[in-house]
């Protein structure tokens, strides 16, 4: 693939710390309009990969490009069109949220009105005079992005944006980082621990587990890879078990409950009508998805978050 | 450049450091107030030698170190390194910023202690004209005597996320100028005492690292800062953030 149809392009990028490959050999790619959610469990590589997408530490191996440019060569050029938070919200608590973008307007050269435009697409600006170290962390993290949008960039890399907050501050943020492709027309990396957290608004994912890419797709071909099972409930559900076995079908019997992996309806309906025949009295046929979460875990092998 | 600084200054423009640029002053304010008593025909001068003593000897190394450690904190408390780095701007670009800043800090609080001077001697009824000229050396000769304790304290405080590391290593260093001054061979080499040794006026004292003459001073004091400067510069631009 031509390196001009991704925003964003890595290849074999690596980095060594310590004698281990923290991130090793990762390719990602990110095409326009994207919101590519990038995951993986703490500790996994998330964040020394964004560093090296920002040209904040130097890869061991491999290359960045941005908007078909190398970071190494054109660093400069490529973020002026690049905001990003990095892990968490920077800011200088002694100053009020304006004062903060100022700081940062001055850097970047626009026109001051893009302050007060900003700090309305956060909804902030009713205490942007406030100093921002009375601010709770959801503001904080508001302010960040905000900062992130001040120079109308075409890429905006958001690193565990909703880390730490509560579930409504979560909320708040996740409508908030959909909005915005639309609204602000970028195209968006945002990293997170918590699939969940990213199933809702990323178009794309990448899954990264100790330094290794182990996935990069679309998040839909990811839901079909979510095997569903039918559930029945009847009467006799080992002597149904026997049966349906005997006919051919995969099912499977814990003790506890009688299952058949991806049937589609014309099985089902089969099913049915052999148990129905052989006088089993059907309760209930229920379908069993199994979650995005759980395949993420079963990828990475780890448990509880990811 | 210019952009670099004008953002620098919103962030010291309502901080903490004016109010340490005052601490000197005000204190010189106390001693040349009441300690004052006029001796020979040069009261200008013996009113410097009198304030500049304490201030050039440890208020001014001091506050070299909590300037820069300052300038740093608030990079270093809130990741302001890494959003300022992952923006369209050099990594020179903002370490010389930061220098510029802390120099002019230094700058401002010359500035102060002169004034004072000027109050006090009007105060005791001074008359005779000032000499301009020997108080802008003493001033302007302290403050450049402070680049490479400014570089040197800036690096240290780039270097290291804690803010009291740098402050110990700057108190711990400075102690000593009460000895190192007096002597010749050390003193003009310690940059701690170096802007003693360039702001004292030399017609009061003639010993030790006093001796010395101002182009040798002014040659190790600019062949120490660029050393530290450039030590400094090339540790932040390879520093991962």
């Amino acid at each position: 693939m031509s390196n001009q149809a991704w925003i964003l392009e890595t290849r074999g990028l690596t980095k060594r710390l310590g004698g281990k490959n923290v991130v090793n050999e990762v390719n990602l790619a990110i095409g326009k309009g994207e919101i590519y959610g990038f995951l993986g469990p703490n500790g996994a590589g998330k964040t020394t990969t964004i560093r090296m997408l920002l040209g904040l530490a130097k890869p061991t191996k491999g290359s960045v490009h941005l908007f078909g440019r190398d970071i190494r060569k054109e660093r400069i050029p490529i973020l002026r069109k690049v905001g990003s938070l990095v892990e968490y919200p920077s800011y200088y608590g002694h100053l009020t949220a304006k004062e903060n973008l100022e700081v940062v307007r001055r850097l970047l050269g626009v026109p001051r009105s893009r302050i007060d435009d900003v700090l309305s697409v956060v909804r902030l600006t009713k205490e942007a005079d406030r100093a921002v170290k009375g601010y709770s962390l959801g503001m904080k993290q508001r302010l960040g992005i905000a900062t992130a949008l001040l120079g109308q960039p075409e890429l905006l890399v958001l690193d565990e944006p909703t880390n730490g907050l509560d579930p409504a501050g979560i909320q708040e943020i996740r409508e908030l980082i959909k909005s915005l492709p639309a609204t602000q027309g970028v195209t968006i990396l945002i990293s997170s621990h918590l699939l969940s957290e990213v199933e809702q608004m990323a178009t794309r994912v990448g899954i990264i587990d100790k330094g290794n890419l182990i996935y990069q797709d679309g998040i839909r071909m990811l839901r079909e890879r979510a095997k569903s099972r039918i559930r029945f409930g009847v009467s006799e559900p080992e002597a149904a078990w026997r049966l349906l076995l005997s006919h051919g079908y995969e099912a499977a019997w814990d003790r506890h409950q009688l299952t058949v992996e991806r049937a589609d309806d014309r099985t089902v309906a089969a099913i049915v009508t052999q148990l129905v025949r052989q006088n089993h009295q059907v309760y209930r046929v229920e379908e069993e998805t199994a979650s995005l979460e759980r395949i993420f875990l079963e990828m990475t092998g780890t448990e509880g978050s990811l | 450049m210019l952009k670099m600084i004008r953002s620098e200054w919103i962030k010291i423009r309502r901080s903490v450091v004016w109010l340490l640029s005052g601490v000197s002053p005000i204190i010189a304010l106390a001693i040349g107030t009441f300690g004052y008593r006029p001796k020979g025909g040069f009261p200008w001068e013996e009113m410097l030698s009198l304030l500049s003593a304490l201030h050039a000897m440890l208020f001014l190394p001091l506050l070299a170190g909590v300037y820069a450690a300052l300038l740093c904190r608030y990079e270093h408390a809130a990741g302001g390194w890494k959003q300022m780095l992952a923006m369209p701007v050099s990594r020179t670009q903002v370490y010389f910023a930061k220098f510029v800043i802390l120099m002019l800090l230094l700058a401002v609080t010359q500035a102060l202690l002169l004034i004072v001077l000027l109050i006090i001697g009007a105060t005791h009824g001074i008359g005779s004209p000032i000499p301009w000229g020997t108080l802008f050396a003493s001033f302007a000769g302290g403050w450049l005597a402070c680049l490479p304790l400014a570089a040197l304290q800036l690096f240290v405080s780039v270097a290291f996320q804690s803010f009291a590391a740098p402050l110990a290593v700057n108190v711990i260093l400075t102690i000593p100028n009460v000895l190192v001054v007096n002597s010749e061979r050390f003193g003009p080499y310690y940059p701690w005492a170096q802007p003693m040794l360039a702001m004292l006026p030399r017609t009061d004292y003639g010993f030790g690292a006093f001796h010395l003459s101002m182009e040798t001073l002014a040659a190790v004091v600019l062949g120490s800062f660029c050393v530290f400067f450039a030590a400094g510069w090339a540790y932040f631009t390879n520093k991962p953030v």
